[in-house]
């Protein structure tokens, strides 16, 4: 079980004001453990009126064959689902805009309830966007087998810039604060301590801070380039930056398509440790708070024709993605997304 | 956060809020900076990406994106 808090925040970029459409997408998880997740959800957001927008996602987890940590109890497999849903407001007032929202889901020994809010303002006819945003989780795992639920809370606070530099040239820059109090160990992974493996015991509380810069800069000949920097620190003294470098084409109206490389690299947390010794307050054996590295690879390909296709009205576009993700803990996986996106009247 | 990442970000800041002023993208030359490419945007694939990458990763955040609670590992 995987005790990541539940953050939900504004997406800042705040130039195209929302559309009616509904988005259908199936993703496809696998990894070298031989650990699957299908993932179908829709995304359907509708205008009530030119100011007043809403949007409501409906997705589900459908997790199968053993994990490592699921592997220990139930050799033969084990099966888990998540369901998740949310729904947010956002409603213009002139140049800002107003969002409040929530989010819900549940699965097998995990719980998780958010609320949001956040506001946006152009300035500078626009050229500038300032963005801030606020949620407030309420996590509750169950540790497995025992019936026993602890509670986890999750603050969240989001600020960035964007800003149009020229007609072909924006950036953003963000920075997150993330604090997380209560249960925080993973009650399922377990490391070595004076040769025994035991679950591991995370402090109570932790600070998070992320920085990010992005980039996106219109290349001659129907070419972008996307550039994403972020710089992670927390008390727990885990430390990590992430690059991400992409360019994508037009080919002619109809065909985008692109690739990015995703770079990333943390230290561990101040108590990791391979295996412990004596009587440590704190020890891990969660794989998230280890020093390691990792890269990825992801193509993608859009199709918008220019009438109808499948059935579906003019507008309609096919979306398909794949990741290949390695890291140097020797976690392999492979991700496929296919997405439709539906115009509706 | 480290000394270096605050020096950057207030840089950053600083540097953006100085020149807002002086950017002077009009309405009609708008164009290309609505194309889908140049959109930081949360769409259903890079919710997902992200979703999931927190879930191998000790970090999170940053980018004003989504992710939840997440399952089984």
């Amino acid at each position: 079980m995987a005790l990541t808090s539940v953050v939900l925040v504004v997406a800042a970029a705040g130039y195209n004001w929302a559309q009616n459409q509904l988005d259908l997408s199936f993703h496809a998880f696998q990894d070298k453990r031989g650990v699957t997740v299908l993932s179908p959800d829709a995304d359907f957001s509708k205008d009530f009126s030119d100011r007043t927008n809403l949007k409501v996602k409906f997705g589900v987890d459908s997790i199968s064959a053993a994990s490592n940590s699921c592997a220990r109890c139930h050799p033969d497999g084990a099966n888990n689902g998540r369901v998740v849903g949310s729904a947010s407001v956002t409603r213009k007032y002139g140049d800002s805009k107003v969002t409040v929202g929530g989010e819900f889901s549940k699965e097998m020994f995990y719980t998780a309830t958010t609320g949001l809010a956040s506001i946006s303002r152009d300035l500078n006819n626009a050229n500038t966007t300032v963005a801030a945003g606020f949620a407030f989780s309420l996590n509750q795992p169950v540790l497995h087998p025992s019936r026993q639920t602890e509670s986890q809370r999750s603050m969240d606070t989001y600020v960035s810039l964007t800003q149009s530099w020229t007609k072909g040239t924006v950036t953003q820059f963000g920075y997150e604060l993330n604090q997380i109090n209560g249960y925080q160990t993973n009650p399922f992974l377990r490391t070595s301590v004076n040769s025994v493996l035991t679950t591991g015991n995370s402090p109570d509380a932790r600070t998070r801070h992320a920085v990010s810069a992005r980039l996106r800069q219109a290349l001659p000949a129907e070419t972008f380039l996307e550039v994403d920097y972020r710089r992670y620190h927390d008390n727990w003294s885990l430390n990590s930056s992430t690059l991400a470098l992409g360019l994508s084409h037009h080919f002619g109206d109809t065909i985008v398509a692109g690739g990015t490389y995703r770079y990333y690299t943390q230290t561990g947390t101040y108590f990791y440790k391979p295996s412990y010794t004596g009587s440590p307050t704190y020890f891990t054996g969660d794989f998230r708070l280890f020093p390691f590295d990792a890269g990825s690879v992801t193509g993608h390909i859009e199709l918008t024709p220019k009438g109808p296709f499948l059935n579906m009205p003019a507008g309609s576009s096919l979306t398909l993605e794949y990741e290949r993700y390695r890291s140097t803990t020797g976690f392999v996986a492979g991700i496929f997304t296919g997405g439709i996106r539906i115009p509706l009247k | 956060m480290p000394r270096v990442g605050r020096v950057i970000f207030a840089l950053a800041v600083v540097a953006g809020l100085a020149s807002a002023g002086c950017a002077t993208v009009k309405p009609w030359q708008r164009g290309l900076l609505a194309d889908s490419c140049m959109v930081f945007d949360s769409s259903a694939e890079t919710s997902y990406m992200t979703h999931w990458q927190e879930a191998r990763e000790g970090s999170m955040g940053g980018f004003g994106v989504q992710g939840g609670g997440c399952g089984c590992k």
